[in-house]
């Protein structure tokens, strides 16, 4: 009992940390894509300021569902992040398998989707309609490049995947064993965060900001919430995956030193994947629903594959 | 000791009750409802209880039964769903053209599937196996068409014959009907083995609806009177798995292709089997995205699941069985909760078409939170139980490295989410239509049975232990390796799971947002019509809410796609040609037909002559 207790402690305290740094990530990304685009740009704190503004808002509700469905999204997905590792800490250990990510995150989406198509605005109902195709183009692949991983280390769990990774430095990682299948993880992640060119269920000059047409005040703050939880439960999937989860940037004996700086290294690799994600958002146009479902059963669908069949009759990247 | 139940007896029992539903319809048609109502709740009462005595032996006149853990567990699950159909039966005694017919084909088509599922010999189960479908053949024209009772019937007897065909072989290889003894004799052969596994796995394709024999479902159920539509899904199909699993389990495949070729750990016969079972998820889940009436939707559904049961049950490891087991446990409640859920939708608006529905949320809430639990299992979301059979199924299937049939799958299951989302959004969320603003709630009589099946699938996702033990114990009995369990944790071979937990997590998210949600402004009601339209006006409903050709833009990618129903077409055309052939050759009254076969038989004879 006082076992679960304590995980739980620490699951909250994961929560906490995901939440403020993902929020203060986002606020130094639109600093950065602002210079980018030859703006001055907001402060680093303004998605602190954007929630809190929402949440403090007098907003409408447009039926019980409405309502119902923002508190499931926002439990869903904490739910997903109180089970994630970080840094090595596992919450939960043993239980933390690649597919509870998967589905687990998908009770938040079912959430968000029906308090948006409750809303009775047909936009939401069409941003529903593409977000949920979207999802049949990018999921598919990422889950048999991760079939792949997990039938080569022989783990479900994603801090026994990470784990791996770390075992002989920068050559075991994943980016290196698996190498086509990291660009399919990392083309599906752009697809999972709704950056372009895979940006067609916001799209905020064609339907609106799609699922998010109707929402103000306390509800969109959550949902603001929400959003960079489900970014950081994401890009801590990719990090983990692929990019050898918590790998330390300085070597040695003091244990204290080489684990701090393995925090370090995570959050250097985090920041990176985000980061340039957003650059390429900013570079690319937006590609048609149709287009991207084409798109992912076309290119990254047929790699992933392949790297599938590398892993299950060569060995390779094992 | 009084009077002890049988298996014989719950037989003789339901006929009976069937006879006394048809005598009490005809008198009274609520009364003969009601027999509907208690038959199958007795009989589950009894089946239950017979839980300590698995591994007798009853007789019946010339028929003998045998109760088996996986019989028990099929029994079960079968009489659970009819038991909570039932209850439907009363209100739709008005809208059936033949009551009296109808309230006694159900308790036989009951009567059938435990008959089956007990059997012990191979005749018994063929009795019984016609017996679910004569029965069912004769319901199904009560609902819209006749057609689809034809083709139902068209493949039924295809499986029938099939098995048939299977059985009398392996008696003549082996002389004898006994299907425990016969199975294990063919598992030493490997050509026995190879026919009983193709015939009676026809037979179990066919009843599972898997492709290419998926066809009779979607028409079968998605034209049955509402009532049977849950039958025919959560019940009646299962037991295709049951045959299935007689053939790749009990029998065991494993052991009995142990010389064939071995592809991706399993034998080249079970993988083709596998594969069938992996084109029937991606055909279902493509076709139930395409369907605009809310039956057939679900029917296909029916027909993805049905592939992941075969797949889980032709790879015969312990996990893969044990997942398949749970997936017929789940789909059967989940199924049988969406289409009681759309049985109440068309008690109260008269129509299953999702483009004419919507917004009902406002009217029948508890029936769309019975929905949502039925789809969440389906899509297998956390917490729910149809979760937990995915997951176990995924496990297998990346330990054999199963890279091509794994695609169909992830690819079935997120396009589970595409298609269940839609009637959740076109019938119960968006406008409500002014044509249905007087629509009331779901009567109480039909929230009982479907919160009991709502109620079951959440149960069964917290703590899916209760029943993965006795799946447990059937692996056990027919001599494979058990699940295995950790408290409320699952050991699967590459992680584990623990169900519980999931829950309980899942719990401090959903009470943290609560919090947060309270905490702040209460937020000011506003009527659904009062939405953002770019300043528009718009004052119908209908126009505001998006539920016609949902998925447009994905539909156009498949819509040249194959279509299977052109084979059969072709294939009845070649067959009504040479039926045709046949009649004119043979049956006619024409002068000249029968010249000229005088003038033949005259050759004929006088070249004999000749020689």
């Amino acid at each position: 009992m006082i076992t679960i207790i304590i995980s739980i402690l620490i699951a909250l305290g994961i929560l906490v940390f995901a939440f403020l740094w993902q929020t203060t990530l986002s606020g130094i990304t639109r600093k950065i894509v602002g210079r980018y685009q030859k703006r001055y740009g907001p402060r680093f704190y303004q998605n602190f300021r954007d929630i809190f503004k929402a949440l403090s808002k007098r907003g409408i509700t447009h039926g019980w569902v409405y309502s119902f469905g923002v508190i499931m999204a926002v439990g869903g997905i904490m739910a997903t992040v109180m089970f994630l590792p970080l840094f090595g800490i596992v919450p939960f250990p043993g239980v933390d398998n690649f597919f509870i990510y998967v589905y687990l995150f998908a009770v938040g989406m079912l959430g968000m989707a029906m308090s948006a198509v409750g809303s009775g605005n047909p936009l939401a109902g069409i941003g529903v309609m593409r977000a949920l195709t979207q999802m049949v183009g990018y999921e598919v692949p990422f889950m048999i490049v991760v079939l792949a991983m997990i039938y080569g280390h022989g783990t479900s769990s994603l801090s026994e995947l990470a784990a791996i990774q770390q075992t002989s430095g920068f050559l075991s990682w994943n980016l290196v064993k698996m190498p086509i299948g990291t660009i399919v993880g990392f083309i599906c992640l752009l697809g999972m965060l709704g950056k372009k060119p895979f940006e067609t269920f916001i799209a905020p000059a064609e339907i609106a900001s799609g699922p998010m047409v109707e929402y103000g005040g306390k509800q969109l703050g959550m949902l603001m919430i929400m959003h960079e939880l489900a970014t950081f439960i994401e890009i801590s999937l990719f990090v983990n995956l692929f990019l050898g989860g918590a790998t330390p940037i300085v070597f040695g004996e003091t244990t204290v030193l080489v684990g701090l700086s393995s925090v370090v290294g995570f959050l250097l690799k985090y920041s990176i994947v985000y980061i340039v994600s957003a650059l390429i958002s900013n570079a690319l146009g937006r590609f048609k629903i149709d287009q991207v479902i084409k798109y992912f059963y076309k290119v990254p669908i047929v790699l992933a594959i392949i790297q599938a069949l590398i892993v299950v009759f060569l060995g390779w990247g094992v | 000791m009084g009077i002890s139940i049988g298996v014989g007896t719950i037989i003789v029992g339901l006929l009976i009750s069937a006879v006394l539903a048809y005598v009490l319809t005809k008198i009274n048609k609520t009364t003969g409802a009601w027999v509907t109502v208690l038959a199958p709740f007795l009989a589950l009462a009894a089946v239950f209880l017979l839980r300590d005595s698995i591994g007798t032996t009853y007789s019946l006149f010339f028929l003998e039964f045998e109760l088996t853990e996986y019989g028990w567990f099929f029994s079960m699950i079968m009489l659970l769903v009819f038991a909570c159909v039932s209850f439907f039966n009363v209100y739709w005694m008005k809208k059936m053209v033949h009551p009296a017919a109808y309230n006694m084909l159900y308790l036989l088509a009951l009567t059938g599937t435990l008959g089956a599922f007990m059997a012990k010999d191979f005749i018994g189960l063929f009795i019984f196996w016609e017996m679910i479908v004569w029965s069912s053949m004769f319901i199904i024209p009560f609902g819209k068409s006749r057609k689809a009772s034809v083709v139902y019937y068209a493949f039924s007897a295809l499986g029938s014959l099939a098995m048939l065909y299977g059985i009398f072989y392996l008696y003549n290889a082996f002389g004898s009907f006994n299907i425990q003894e016969v199975l294990k004799l063919a598992a030493t052969d490997t050509t026995a083995a190879l026919v009983a596994f193709i015939t009676i796995g026809i037979a179990g394709m066919v009843k599972l609806g898997v492709f290419p024999f998926h066809l009779w479902l979607p028409r079968a159920h998605g034209n049955a009177p509402d009532t049977f539509s849950p039958i025919l899904s959560g019940g009646l199909v299962k037991a295709g798995g049951f045959a299935v699993f007689l053939i790749a389990v009990v029998m065991p495949s494993y052991e009995a292709f142990a010389t064939q070729l071995q592809f991706m750990g399993v034998s080249i016969t079970s993988y083709i089997f596998i594969l069938f079972g992996a084109v029937s998820i991606v055909v279902g889940t493509l076709m139930a995205i395409k369907q605009d009436d809310f039956k057939k939707l679900i029917a296909y559904s029916s027909v993805a699941n049905a592939g992941y049961i075969i797949i889980g049950l032709a790879m015969t490891d312990a996990l893969s069985v044990g997942g398949a087991f749970m997936h017929i446990f789940a789909h059967a409640l989940a199924s049988a909760a969406a289409f009681l859920a759309v049985a109440a939708v068309s008690h109260r608006t008269g129509t299953t078409k999702m483009s004419e529905l919507g917004g009902l949320i406002h009217r029948m809430p508890l029936t769309y939170l019975v929905y949502l639990i039925a789809i969440i299992s389906m899509a297998g979301i956390p917490p729910m139980a149809g979760f937990i059979s995915k997951w176990m199924l995924f496990q297998s299937m990346i330990d054999n490295g199963m890279v091509f049939v794994a695609t169909a799958a992830f690819f079935g299951s997120i396009g589970s989410f595409l298609y269940v989302f839609r009637p959740l959004s076109a019938v119960f969320l968006g406008q409500l239509s002014p044509k249905h603003y007087k629509v009331k709630k779901a009567p109480v009589l039909m929230m009982i049975p479907m919160i009991i099946l709502s109620g079951l699938t959440v149960l069964f996702g917290i703590f899916p232990n209760i029943v993965l033990r006795i799946v447990s114990r059937i692996q056990t009995s027919v001599g494979m390796e058990g699940l295995q369990f950790d408290g409320t944790k699952i050991i699967g071979s590459n992680g584990s799971l623990d169900p519980t937990l999931i829950v309980v997590i899942f719990g401090i998210g959903f009470m943290i947002a609560l919090v947060i949600f309270l905490l702040h402004p209460k937020s000011r009601k506003v009527e659904l019509m009062d939405t953002y339209t770019a300043s528009e006006f718009i004052y119908t409903p209908e126009l505001l809410h998006y539920s016609h050709s949902f998925y447009a833009p994905f539909e156009r990618l498949y819509k040249n796609a194959p279509d299977t129903s052109k084979w059969y077409k072709a294939i009845l055309k070649k067959v009504s040609e040479i039926g045709g052939f046949v009649s004119y050759a043979f049956f006619s009254s024409k002068p000249r037909i029968v010249v000229f076969w005088i003038v033949i038989a005259m050759v004929a004879l006088l070249w004999g002559g000749s020689v």
